[in-house]
């Protein structure tokens, strides 16, 4: 079994990136993120210590990102009172926004990131999840939902998606 | 353009995004665990802090005033903070194992610090509030008793003037505990909301 720094050393060269991306999703601050950034690599550090193989190291790390990430949402929340929604609750009647310029690709990215911060937890982690190419029963393991569940969600939020952003200046009707 | 098309570019946006992940030596780490536990040490040391004033101050009742009631009271009051004390001390050590980060997924981490947080709210009043009733009870009355027998008043006036102090107590604890109820309900409706799904659907 390797030790505990070689499981973070792995850890941080195959998802240090996503971990980075995870944190501008769930923290707009700059400050607030590179603090969270680093409690999320505290709590990846620590847990690997009981790290024992039952699952994937990448399970493990996300769930660990996500957990830490979630609780310090849900810290921040309670003071400001952010009313979050589902992902059944979000507005398609948006106007999209094309992804085609570098300009463009940058509101994009915001409008994003504004998105993923209105969801609540669960609908949070899955889109998160899914923006990083894994895969449903992936989504599942990690989140606890039922792969139906995340079926459900992955669908809703391509709908989501196609309704609210314009991929490479095409038009999708 | 396909649903296919559209999400797919934004996974490449979003994967594409510049980063930087942070190099953070274990020494670091080691010294962040090191912070964080000095932090929770002196939160309790604050408390013990608070608690051992509370003990001071009704121990110097017990010593000065000579009434029955008003010893008693103090006591009672003594040993309600002396029980205080003992719960936060136990549920201090009840905090999150940084093995639950991994080994649970997220909706079982999210539900069980929800209901952590939902059960601290229920049994607040329980003990950090009712602990102190009794004593405050019997250290009224016996103040009242000391109150009457140095300057006996007309008796309407004299019940009027001594229920102010303990309505305005009993209004505070009912506020808190009512507050509290109101927050543990919301709590739990969010432990329903996030239960109810996955038992549909498996």
């Amino acid at each position: 079994m390797a030790s505990r720094e070689d499981l973070y050393e792995e850890a941080v060269r195959t998802h240090g990136s996503a971990l980075d991306r995870l944190a501008r999703a769930y923290e707009a601050n700059p400050e607030a993120r590179r603090d969270l950034l680093q409690e999320i690599h505290l709590g990846l550090w620590r847990s690997l210590e009981s790290f024992d193989a039952r699952c994937s190291l990448r399970t493990w790390i996300y769930r660990v990102a996500h957990n830490v990430a979630s609780s310090h949402v849900d810290a921040d929340r309670r003071s400001k009172a952010r009313h979050l929604v589902s992902i059944e609750g979000v507005d398609l009647t948006d106007h999209r926004v094309d992804t085609a310029g570098t300009a463009d690709r940058r509101m994009a990215l915001e409008r994003l990131m504004a998105l993923i911060r209105e969801l609540k937890p669960i609908d949070r982690q899955v889109m998160l999840l899914f923006l990083e190419g894994i895969e449903a029963s992936g989504i599942a393991e990690v989140t606890g939902l039922s792969p139906a569940n995340v079926a459900t969600k992955i669908h809703r939020i391509k709908n989501i998606l196609i309704r609210r952003f314009q991929a490479g200046g095409e038009h999708d009707q | 353009m396909t649903n296919k098309s559209s999400s797919e570019d934004l996974k490449d946006l979003w994967q594409g995004q510049q980063t930087d992940p942070p190099r953070i030596p274990s020494e670091d780490f080691r010294r962040k665990v090191y912070k964080f536990e000095r932090k929770i040490f002196w939160r309790n040391v604050r408390e013990y802090i608070a608690g051992a004033v509370v003990i001071a101050w009704f121990g110097y009742y017990e010593w000065k005033f000579r009434g029955l009631l008003v010893r008693v009271g103090s006591g009672l009051i003594i040993a309600g903070a002396l029980y205080v004390l003992f719960q936060l001390h136990r549920r201090a050590s009840v905090r999150i194992a940084p093995a639950d980060l991994g080994s649970n997924t997220c909706i079982d981490f999210h539900r069980k610090s929800l209901e952590r947080q939902r059960d601290a709210l229920r049994s607040i009043w329980s003990w950090y509030l009712l602990p102190f009733v009794p004593g405050l009870v019997v250290l009224l009355i016996g103040s009242m008793m000391n109150q009457w027998t140095k300057h006996p008043a007309g008796l309407g006036q004299f019940v009027i003037h001594s229920l102010i102090s303990p309505g305005i107590m009993a209004l505070v604890f009912f506020a808190i505990w009512k507050l509290n109820r109101k927050a543990a309900e919301r709590l739990q409706a969010q432990i329903d909301e996030i239960s109810a799904p996955r038992e549909g659907a498996d």
